[in-house]
């Protein structure tokens, strides 16, 4: 590791390569706020009901279950990802959130996903589950981390899990012998080794994709919300998922601009 | 670039971004095949016709030089239409909309002469 990075950039990346993840706490609560806000905005439209006063929002997040069938579902998630993606400004926002960490962990020049995710995990519902994968096993680049951002506190089966890194090397060598199983028998495999996320509302998860994640079915008694958003280096190596269908720069400097549109001069006529 | 996606993929694809962004779908043109001809192109953007604007499949099938995509872009927007790629879906309607789209293009171009392993 270069010794060029301050002692808290080392200690922060030292924890990233040992535990697959970070959290933290937000530094910029006003923006969190601002984009939970713009999702309980945006649910209560799409809900046809008066808008919430913030100190509502907690309770009004986990007990959506109450109000929300599951085969309505899809359509409310939808029509929140429609409005937060048309918003410029909740992209900015959610950049905010994240930028010291993301400075630390990946660099100043980044690109990030054009379209901010949600997941709505509804109590006992298996239709939003996300079966363990790694994201680069579907055309993620390497070079990219994922911010997911809790709305309301995660925990239990609420929450997401991750394969821990020391558990890891050893999947990968054996992996052959899951060759014509499922993505079920895989996670019964890793399931004593994954680390289930306790994530509070104010605090920020960075976590590597390239380790094998997913979740449950939530058999807590609230909705669990969280948004997610991938970055990276803007000029490291990308997956199937290319800049401008599904990357954006968003911090290019001014070097970098000189340098993109530099050409030497031409002595020929 | 060295993007390639059959032609009636590209058309389903405009169609639904039409679809989407209440756009009237109203003819579809194809680029002649010659490396660098943007014939077609420029017979639509200077036809004095009633077309608002025209809807691409990419940002990256417009010129790859950039001073000959600039002057679409300006061309664009003194005849007061619209351009819109559906797979990046963006749009350009004003100058504001060029820095944009130029940084995408920016880092496209050089990215080629960046770490490509994994």
């Amino acid at each position: 590791m270069s010794s060029y990075l301050d002692k808290k950039d080392i200690q922060l990346s030292k924890n990233f390569f040992k535990k697959g993840f970070i959290i933290r706490k937000v530094s910029d609560l006003k923006s969190l706020k601002t984009l939970r806000a713009a999702i309980v905005n945006s649910l209560c439209k799409s809900l046809k009901i008066k808008m919430k006063k913030e100190k509502d929002f907690d309770k009004f997040l986990n007990e959506v279950h109450e109000i929300i069938k599951i085969k309505n579902l899809n359509d409310v998630r939808l029509n929140i990802l429609n409005s937060i993606n048309s918003s410029s400004e909740f992209h900015k926002k959610y950049f905010e959130v994240s930028k010291d960490l993301l400075f630390s962990l990946v660099g100043n020049e980044l690109a990030m996903q054009t379209r901010v995710n949600l997941s709505i995990q509804l109590p006992d519902d298996s239709s939003s589950l996300l079966p363990v994968h790694s994201d680069i096993w579907s055309g993620d680049s390497p070079f990219e981390v994922v911010v997911w951002i809790p709305l309301v506190n995660c925990y239990s089966s609420k929450t997401m899990y991750i394969l821990k890194p020391e558990n890891y090397k050893k999947i990968h060598t054996q992996f052959k012998k899951y060759a014509g199983k499922n993505s079920s028998d895989f996670f019964k495999n890793i399931k004593k080794n994954v680390e289930w996320i306790n994530i509070k509302f104010g605090e920020i998860l960075i976590f590597n994709q390239s380790l094998p994640h997913g979740n449950i079915i939530n058999s807590e008694k609230e909705t669990r919300w969280s948004l997610n958003c991938r970055f990276k280096s803007l000029y490291s190596p990308y997956g199937d998922k290319k800049i401008g269908e599904f990357f954006k720069p968003i911090t290019i400097r001014a070097a970098s601009k000189i340098g993109m549109n530099y050409s030497l001069p031409n002595l020929k006529k | 670039m060295g993007e390639r996606v059959p032609q009636h993929i590209q058309n389903q694809i405009i169609r639904k971004f039409c679809e989407i962004n209440n756009l009237e779908y109203s003819l579809s043109a194809s680029e002649y095949a010659m490396k660098d001809s943007y014939l077609m192109l420029e017979e639509i953007i200077n036809e004095k016709s009633n077309l608002d604007g025209i809807v691409f499949y990419s940002l990256f099938q417009l010129p790859e030089n950039k001073i000959y995509r600039n002057n679409i872009y300006k061309n664009i927007i003194k005849r007061k239409k619209k351009i819109f790629f559906s797979v990046e879906n963006y749009k350009l309607s004003k100058k504001n909309d060029i820095l944009e789209l130029e940084e995408i293009w920016d880092v496209k171009s050089i990215l080629p002469n960046c770490y490509k392993g994994f």
